[in-house]
């Protein structure tokens, strides 16, 4: 037991933990060329283990295809490097005003761990587009997807009904929540291409639905990961009411608002049916007022966007007018809204939209560590300077 | 004699500061000092004639100079003019710098030992040129160096042609030595054309001959316009200096429709033909004119411009790089005698030099109206600039020479780097959108940059360490302690500069695109220059490192920084990815190689066997 304790005291393993991080923040950038940040991220950084294999765009693959380099990962460092810092000051570290600096690096630096463990886990990023004049009441992801059953039956608002994507598993069925439908999903692509065979060859499925009417099938596609490209989740999915099966359906987040609405009907009700990328919805709308773009003068080149917008909540003490532009984003509700981008001949503007419950612990730890690295340094840097003199 | 040395380096030190700082002397009657500083608007600033003419010259020739085929030299105002103004004469200057001309496989181009080709020599090949150029890699990051250079080539071609037009019509020389007379033709022109126009389009009788030479200068000035390079038109009074400036094609078109045609266009008129008339005091008058008319219409940017053209003919940077080589030299000869006298002078020959280069960078501040760091060639000029200051300090305490030396090769190292990072073009841009932010500039990138000056200094340090206790004698224990604790030393401040200013940029990406963290390239790159310095920190404090491990750490850190600088932007993924630069990976490997070799020797070397501690073992035991 006090060799395991020394172990994990030891400054040692303090360096070969770093080492590896190194190694792997070094892989875990250059795998970026292939899989793009977001999936990069997850392999490296939020895993236990990282297997980085040699890239097939790079010269001489086909003498060093076999090549792999394995590799603890983020999830695995970052705990030992936790325990490590943890076992140390528990065992080697006494209170001290010598070691006043590194007490506050260490502490800084734990609640940085704990920041960037709290935003894996828990902060959501979403989109939300707004034209000029409308108002938007929810934010959509850009990875995840749902499958929505939408009663439109009442006058004054819809009842929506959601079952995420990953509930979407060929041959399970799954009951639609607060309805007396069940679905069974017949096949679920992540990505997938769509495509029309008007003479209606091709076996598909589906027996409702656009699917029928268009004569439209789904091909199956491997998922990317680049920045800026957009997997097509895609399924054909069987509904069940309680008298039995009405049919299957094709579903895919490209059938969207653009195409006429699918419905699903019983003797009694009508839901309409769509895969479409996972929305939150608010209880206040986002008006864009104004969107600004400026170039320098006689180039292309941006200096400003910037974004006027007012906020409409449903308790209306909390309604709110901001200016969003680069840099200086909306905090709101628990949400913090970025200027992200923009399409339309600048008449819409994209918000970034983020719930990060933890953001503010950065903060916390940037001043902790700065402030600790100064007086540790301090300290160093009087002694130097003293003994300097006095030689 | 001694006493003699030192004052003799220093007096070396001012004539090199003597000689840059002397003012431009044309050999000429043309007042082109006063020309080199007529505004002109580009890349989304005022600047100076002079700084395009410089850039241009950089990005077609890599240099600031231009031979003549008589061989006289060229300042780039001189070229400038003769560019413009007669072009016949440019046609002949070899200005197109051509690395391997054998390669581009045109027939009766090449000669031997000759880099440098003019437009005429360029000429006969442009059918070939423009096939090859159609048959190139579209995406510039996946083109061979065969095929940048058909792209450089043929690129330079386009803008030599557009700065060739940016003062004043296409055409044969002729019509240069008319265009007063063919402005005034045009204006006079313009009600009855399109009186005429209005004419034919009714289907009422019209005069043809009128109308064709009415259409002749729409069409002409139309081509103008999509061809001229600078804005060299300011809006009419009042003026807001967010306007767009026009080229002088758009300012004709639009007469068309009413609009008064700006004076600056007649004055260059008049201008190029006084030039080519060999008038000078026409020429000078016309252009104290134009200077005086922009004074009037911008007070707020003359001294700017004034000082930009200032700044371009001292070149503070070059200065600054001719002395720390003077500073690197007096402390290799003072470690073979006198060190006293011949140290005081490196320090005072340093100071001096940082002196000039804290001038240049102030100066560009003071141009642009942002921190100096806005770039990758601003953060080569800071980077040396912060090692210089480190090294200055640590000569100051230990009085060995050591950190003058080092520091001056930080210095010019880093200088060389950005001498080469500046055949881009204009190293003064505009910054983009997200990074439109004084604050975070100041703060962020300013402190993480110090970071790398750090970094490079305690590797260069460790450099030394290596280098004076295997290959040289003269190493005993105690300077090999100095020399360890000066690479402990920086290596605290790169510690405490690159964890400030990483954790600074996460907060800047918090609060423009909603992460803390995003694991980006360049993100991940300041991360591991943070990671390796507590490494080394972790590894002594614990003993698991001693003089010679740090020494060799701290060599390792220069390749962890030198990726984070610039081998992140080669990947060319990621928010960060603006700074990708061509031939930098080449650079780039060239240097870890190196840093791993001087690391393979002293690791491998055991320290008893170094030159200086295997003399001392011998001189103990006899």
């Amino acid at each position: 037991m006090e060799s395991l304790i020394r172990f994990f005291s030891s400054l040692r393993l303090t360096v070969v933990l770093l080492s590896f991080s190194m190694l792997l923040i070094f892989f875990g950038t250059l795998d970026q060329v292939q899989y793009g940040i977001w999936h990069t991220q997850k392999l490296y950084f939020e895993s236990f283990l990282a297997i980085w294999a040699y890239p097939a765009q790079a010269p001489a693959y086909d003498q060093l295809y076999w090549l792999r380099i394995p590799m603890p990962g983020g999830y695995l460092l970052g705990g030992l490097l936790f325990l490590n810092l943890i076992a140390a000051h528990i065992t080697r570290f006494k209170l001290a005003w010598k070691k006043s600096g590194i007490f506050l690096v260490h502490f800084g630096l734990i609640l940085l761990l704990v920041s960037e463990l709290m935003t894996d886990l828990l902060s959501v990023e979403s989109q939300m587009p707004v034209d000029e004049g409308g108002r938007s009441n929810y934010s959509q992801s850009y990875r995840s997807n749902e499958l929505v059953f939408i009663d439109r039956s009442h006058p004054d608002h819809d009842t929506i009904h959601s079952i995420p994507s990953q509930l979407l598993q060929a041959g399970k069925v799954v009951k639609v929540p607060d309805s007396p439908l069940s679905i069974r999903t017949i096949n679920y692509y992540p990505n997938a291409e769509i495509g029309r065979d008007p003479s209606g060859k091709i076996d598909s499925p589906a027996t409702q639905g656009a699917a029928v009417k268009m004569g439209i099938f789904a091909n199956p596609k491997p998922v990317v990961y680049a920045e800026n490209t957009i997997n097509t989740a895609t399924a054909y999915i069987q509904v069940i009411s309680p008298d039995g099966p009405l049919g299957t359906w094709l579903v895919s987040n490209v059938i969207d608002d653009r195409f006429p609405p699918q419905f699903v009907r019983t003797d009694d009700q009508a839901w309409e049916i769509a895969l479409r990328f996972t929305r939150n919805y608010y209880p206040f709308e986002i008006e864009l007022i104004d969107f600004k773009h400026d170039k320098y003068p006689g180039t292309e080149i941006p200096f400003n966007y910037s974004s006027e917008v007012m906020a409409h909540h449903n308790d209306p003490t909390k309604n709110q007018k901001a200016l969003i532009y680069m840099n200086h984003p909306l905090r709101y509700e628990g949400l913090t809204f970025y200027q992200a981008s923009f399409a339309n001949q600048d008449r819409t503007s994209i918000f970034q939209v983020v719930r990060n419950p933890g953001w503010i612990l950065p903060y916390v730890s940037v001043l902790l560590m700065g402030l600790g690295m100064c007086v540790q340094f301090g300290i160093h840097f009087v002694k130097f300077l003293s003994k300097q003199r006095a030689s | 004699m001694k006493k003699l040395s030192f004052y003799l380096i220093l007096l070396i030190a001012f004539l090199v500061v003597g000689r840059g700082l002397k003012p431009a002397n044309y050999e000429s009657d043309f007042d082109l000092a006063t020309f080199s500083e007529l505004p002109v608007q580009v890349g989304g600033r005022i600047k100076p004639l002079d700084s395009v003419a410089r850039n241009t010259l950089l990005i077609l020739s890599g240099r600031q100079k231009v031979i003549t085929p008589e061989g006289k030299k060229l300042s780039p105002i001189e070229w400038f003019a003769d560019q413009t103004m007669r072009p016949e004469l440019a046609d002949t200057y070899r200005v197109f710098k051509i690395e391997f001309p054998d390669d581009l496989g045109f027939a009766g181009l090449a000669e031997a030992g000759q880099r440098y080709y003019s437009f005429n020599d360029l000429l006969p090949h442009f059918e070939e040129l423009n096939r090859l150029s159609s048959e190139i890699n579209p995406e510039p990051k996946k083109r061979s160096p065969y095929e940048n250079q058909i792209a450089d080539l043929s690129e330079g071609l386009m803008l030599y042609h557009r700065i060739m037009h940016s003062l004043h019509p296409i055409g044969a020389p002729d019509r240069l030595n008319s265009l007063v007379d063919e402005y005034q033709t045009y204006l006079s022109l313009i009600g009855p054309g399109l009186e005429e126009l209005r004419k034919q389009q009714a289907g009422e009788e019209f005069d043809a001959e009128l109308l064709n030479s009415f259409i002749f200068f729409g069409d002409d000035y139309l081509k103008l316009s999509r061809t001229a390079y600078l804005r060299i038109v300011p809006p009419p009074a009042p003026i807001d200096p967010l306007e767009d400036w026009k080229n002088i094609g758009l300012e004709l078109l639009d007469v068309m429709r009413g609009d008064a045609l700006s004076p600056y266009v007649t004055s260059y008129a008049s201008l190029t033909m006084a030039y080519r008339l060999d008038e000078a005091e026409t020429f000078n008058q016309e252009v104290a004119d134009l200077h005086e008319r922009f004074i009037a219409d911008f007070p707020g940017e003359i001294d700017r411009v004034h000082y930009e053209r200032l700044f371009n003919d001292m070149q503070p940077f070059y200065i600054s790089m001719q002395l720390y080589v003077l500073v690197f030299l007096v402390v290799c000869v003072s470690w073979l005698g006198w060190p006293k006298q011949l140290g005081r002078a490196a320090f005072w020959v340093l100071a001096l030099a940082l002196a000039i280069h804290t001038f240049g960078l102030i100066s560009r501040m003071y141009i642009q109206g942002r921190p100096p760091v806005t770039n990758l060639y601003s953060s080569a000029v800071f980077v040396g600039w912060g090692a210089v200051l480190l090294g200055t300090f640590i000569e100051k305490f230990f009085k060995n020479g050591i950190g003058a030396a080092m520091a001056s090769l930080v210095g010019f190292s880093t200088l060389i780097v950005a001498h080469h990072l500046a055949m881009s073009g204009d190293t003064l841009e505009m910054m983009r959108a997200v990074l439109d932010s004084n604050f975070w500039l100041a703060t962020h990138v300013v402190i993480i940059t110090f970071g790398y000056s750090a970094m490079f200094l305690a590797g260069a340090l460790a450099l030394i360490f290596v280098v004076l206790g295997v290959f040289s004698r003269g190493f005993n224990k105690e300077t090999a302690r100095s020399l360890s604790s000066m690479v402990y030393g920086i290596t605290c401040f790169a510690a405490l500069f690159s964890l400030v200013g990483t954790i600074l940029g996460g907060i800047w990406a918090d609060q423009s695109w909603g992460r803390f963290w995003g694991w980006d390239p360049k993100e991940n790159g300041a991360l591991i220059i943070v990671l390796w310095n507590s490494l080394v920190l972790h590894a002594r404090w614990g003993g698991l490192v001693k003089d010679r491990g740090l020494a060799i750490l701290a060599m390792g850190g220069n390749i962890a920084t030198s990726w984070s600088w610039f081998g992140v932007n080669e990947l060319g993924v990621g928010l960060h990815s603006y700074g990708f630069t061509k031939g930098v990976l080449f650079a780039l490997s060239a240097f870890c190689i190196c840093q791993l070799l001087m690391i393979f020797i002293a690791a491998i070397v055991p320290q008893k066997d170094w030159w200086s501690f295997r003399r001392q073992r011998l001189e103990a035991s006899h």
